[in-house]
């Protein structure tokens, strides 16, 4: 497949999982701030404009719902989820021919249907209502991916987008719980349930270790969890079979470097364990998770997008 | 869904059951009641209001249906083009949006007689020109023997002189073709414009038809109209045919990219071909071959369909500047290692000048007389045409021959006495740069309009391929002026199309 086609599916698929993300987060926000004391609901806030949003473009105004406008809405943050659709979409139009008519035209859908959302009283009564239904419509579309799509070179491209930035996400996002930044206050209990709730993971956690709320079983679980779709160690599963999958006919020179990359994160989430990070490595290997991510995003570019001829001639 | 719903609206061909106890009448009688004619020839009308015998199946249906439900078909029609995606894009405030182009629902209708003179003279005309064109990039035999002015050729800036003695498969520059055709007054067909460089629409002429056939499933079928889906499969012929090496040719379509109004169309016929679409930057060259790359590694090239005009093709040796294109392309053109369709340097064939001469170049070339003519064109540097000219001003459309797009120009009749005073010492200073043509009629069509059906302007524009052989496909677009009384059938401007049903007989 043209190396520019797989890189604009890869491309689009990042962005639509950075926001998913987004919607995600701010949902679970809004749902949850009515039960938490002020100052615990600006810790929290800080902590979701964190993982959402560049230093630059970290909102100033400190009530939710100035901050939610300029986390979704805000066109100039390149990180806003309005951003994160534009560029999902600039991508798939880039691409439309490779993409199915379904996937289009839900993306698109997707994208129109949160333009004028702004100005409607919906957003002004019950601004969640606007990000559940935003996730709803993120939920079908990756439905949509998996059962219109062929499950060609493209799909697997689409793939590794989708699971490379959420295994960044979420270390991300438990980097800013488990490392305490000098003078901020420190996750609580609700916090921790809402770290879940952040991953979808609440109901699953329960299930796998009752609702007793531990960060180190959090930790458990989402990191090393093999079976949670939103755990670092699934996602990193996903990335490494879609990599065995994209670029067959590449020669095996080429190959290599992201084969041992890949190998390499497999390594450090399949036989890592929480035990060994609760003495407070657990910073430095959320750090290297994500140094690792980049690295094979590097890889593949290098290998397989913007290889020059006298690489291969 | 669409398809179903239409289906189920038309009887499968049967006799029709409500056929009107007289004809209706042009200008009087529903559906026509604001159906103008006039001095232009008219598609379906005769000047008395006879409806043509070509005409007659659908003459039937449409005083038959109520007009609501035309509306609904046409609606349905619009439908079809946008959930498909057949749109062109308008930027506004950074803001882009997606409008289909208007398509009328009525077809326009061809018969075997009209179409076989209409090929005839095209596959006539194509070889003229592409034997003008090998003739001026090679040994320039009919600039020696005076039929073409030296300076007209040398002088035009779409010539390249890259292109001398370069041999092209076949000695075929113009692969394809899109020859704009009017009907004059008399309800001849002729030619105002050959377009040589990069046609656009063909895509349209099929959308057209799937979407109209559909509309009067049984009109359609009772009249053995020719069918006009190969031509993709044509078009992969004929550029196969054009490959430098007899092996497995490899072939893609080059577009300037997505942000171009015709991307649609580059996508349509790379997907209904089943090759490639590459932009410039998927393209590259070593040592003067083309690869493109994909993530498992570099794939040859052979054939390229560009839709990129030739300044934009390689900033090596075209315009610097230009970011669509591929450096090193023209190298490896020139080294025989790809085959560029259409060749470069074809713009210079089909400029306003070059054009009168068309029908001097058949005889030069083919020792034939034109099937189809030209408009009548007068060029001013010829002295008698020119004292016509001058004398018969008020009458007269005057176009600069290097200038498009109305620039230096003068409309005639519209024009006012001291503009044509002005305009006739310009003509007088310098006659080599300008052409003369009588005001141009195109004949009218039924189309449907505010839910009644009117006369508006159309012309026609066939496709022709030329590779080892010469194809038409037995089709065109029928390009309408929507607004009443203009001429304008562009679809910046008002335009629509048409789909066009050409008769076995």
């Amino acid at each position: 497949m043209l190396s520019r086609v797989a890189d604009a599916l890869y491309w689009m698929a990042r962005y639509l999982e950075r926001g998913e993300h987004t919607a995600r987060l701010v949902a679970v926000k809004l749902e949850s701030m009515v039960e938490q004391t002020r100052e615990d609901a600006d810790a929290s806030w800080h902590r979701v404009v964190e993982a959402v949003s560049g230093e630059e473009f970290a909102p100033r105004a400190h009530d939710a719902f100035s901050i939610t406008q300029a986390l979704a809405f805000n066109r100039h943050n390149p990180s806003s989820l309005i951003s994160s659709l534009r560029f999902a979409r600039d991508n798939a139009r880039q691409v439309r021919e490779h993409l199915s008519t379904e996937v289009w035209e839900h993306l698109n859908k997707l994208y129109l249907r949160l333009q004028p959302v702004t100005a409607d009283a919906v957003w002004r009564h019950s601004p969640e209502r606007v990000f559940r239904e935003a996730l709803e419509d993120f939920h079908t579309l990756h439905g949509v991916i998996l059962s219109t799509l062929t499950h060609n070179e493209g799909y697997h491209f689409l793939r590794l987008g989708r699971y490379i930035e959420r295994a960044q996400l979420i270390s991300h996002l438990l980097d800013l719980h488990f490392n305490s930044r000098p003078g901020a206050v420190s996750p609580r209990y609700f916090d921790w349930l809402v770290l879940l709730k952040f991953c979808c993971a609440f109901e699953p956690y329960s299930r796998a270790y009752t609702a007793s709320i531990r960060p180190e079983k959090i930790a458990q679980f989402l990191i090393f969890d093999p079976e949670f779709p939103h755990s670092v160690r699934f996602a990193v599963d996903q990335v490494v079979d879609s990599l065995s999958r994209v670029a067959p006919a590449a020669p095996p020179a080429r190959r290599a470097n992201v084969e041992r990359l890949a190998g390499r994160l497999k390594a450090a989430v399949d036989f890592g364990q929480v035990e060994d990070l609760m003495g407070g490595t657990i910073v430095g290997f959320l750090a290297d998770i994500t140094r690792q991510c980049e690295q094979i995003h590097d890889a593949v570019h290098v290998s397989y997008i913007s290889y020059g001829a006298e690489t291969v001639l | 869904m669409q398809h179903e719903a239409l289906a189920h609206t038309e009887d499968f061909g049967g006799p029709d059951q409500h056929l009107p106890s007289h004809p209706c009448v042009p200008g009087k009688d529903a559906p026509y009641q604001h159906y103008a004619l006039g001095a232009p020839y008219d598609e379906m009308f005769t000047r008395g209001g006879a409806v043509h015998p070509h005409y007659a199946a659908l003459d039937g249906r449409l005083t038959t249906l109520p007009a609501d439900e035309l509306l609904r078909r046409q609606q349905a029609c619009e439908q079809t083009f946008l959930h498909q995606g057949i749109t062109f894009t308008v930027y506004s405030d950074n803001q882009a949006t997606e409008r289909i182009i208007p398509t009328d629902l009525l077809p326009r209708i061809v018969t075997g007689n009209e179409w076989a003179r209409i090929e005839a003279g095209l596959k006539q005309r194509i070889t003229a020109l592409n034997l003008f064109l090998r003739d001026i990039y090679g040994d320039a035999r009919v600039l020696r023997d005076g039929v073409v002015p030296r300076s007209m050729i040398y002088g035009s800036k779409h010539y390249r002189r890259e292109m001398r003695d370069l041999a092209v498969p076949h000695g075929a520059y113009v692969n394809v073709c899109g020859s704009d055709l009017i009907r004059n007054e008399q309800g001849d067909f002729v030619v105002l414009e050959d377009n040589l460089r990069v046609p656009s629409g063909v895509s349209y002429m099929l959308a057209n038809r799937e979407v109209v056939r559909r509309a009067f499933p049984a009109v359609f079928r009772s009249m053995s109209v020719r069918a006009i889906e190969h031509y993709p499969n044509e078009l992969l012929n004929t550029l196969r045919s054009l490959a430098p090496f007899h092996e497995e040719a490899s072939i893609a379509v080059l577009t300037p990219g997505v942000f171009n109004s015709a991307y649609f169309e580059h996508a349509f016929l790379a997907r209904q071909m089943g090759v490639e679409l590459v932009e410039g930057r998927d393209l590259l060259v070593n040592d003067n071959v083309v690869y493109t790359r994909t993530t498992s590694g570099l794939k040859r090239i052979d054939v390229i369909y560009r839709r990129i005009d030739d300044d934009f093709i390689d900033p090596l040796i075209f315009r610097e500047d230009s970011s669509l294109g591929v450096p090193g392309l023209f190298n490896a053109y020139r080294a025989g290692n790809v085959t560029l369709a259409n060749a470069l340097g074809t713009g210079v064939a089909d400029d306003k000048a070059v054009y009168a001469y068309v029908p001097r170049l058949i005889r030069y070339y083919l020792s034939e007389e034109p099937i189809l003519n030209n408009v009548e064109t007068f060029l001013c540097r010829e002295e008698k045409s020119l004292s016509h000219v001058l004398a018969n001003l008020d009458k007269l459309v005057v176009k600069a021959v290097g200038e498009s797009g109305g620039y230096g120009m003068l409309v005639g009749p519209h024009a006012s006495q001291k503009e044509r005073d002005e305009f006739a010492q310009k003509l007088k200073a310098d006659p080599d740069n300008y052409i003369a043509q009588p005001t141009i009629q195109l004949s009218t069509a039924p189309t449907f309009v505010d839910g009644g059906v009117e006369a508006r302007h159309v012309d026609l524009r066939p496709f022709i391929l030329h590779g080892q052989q010469t194809t038409i496909v037995p089709g065109a677009l029928t390009r309408v002026a929507l607004k009443r009384g203009s001429l304008v059938v562009n679809s910046s401007q008002g335009g629509g199309s048409k789909d066009t049903w050409v008769l076995s007989e």
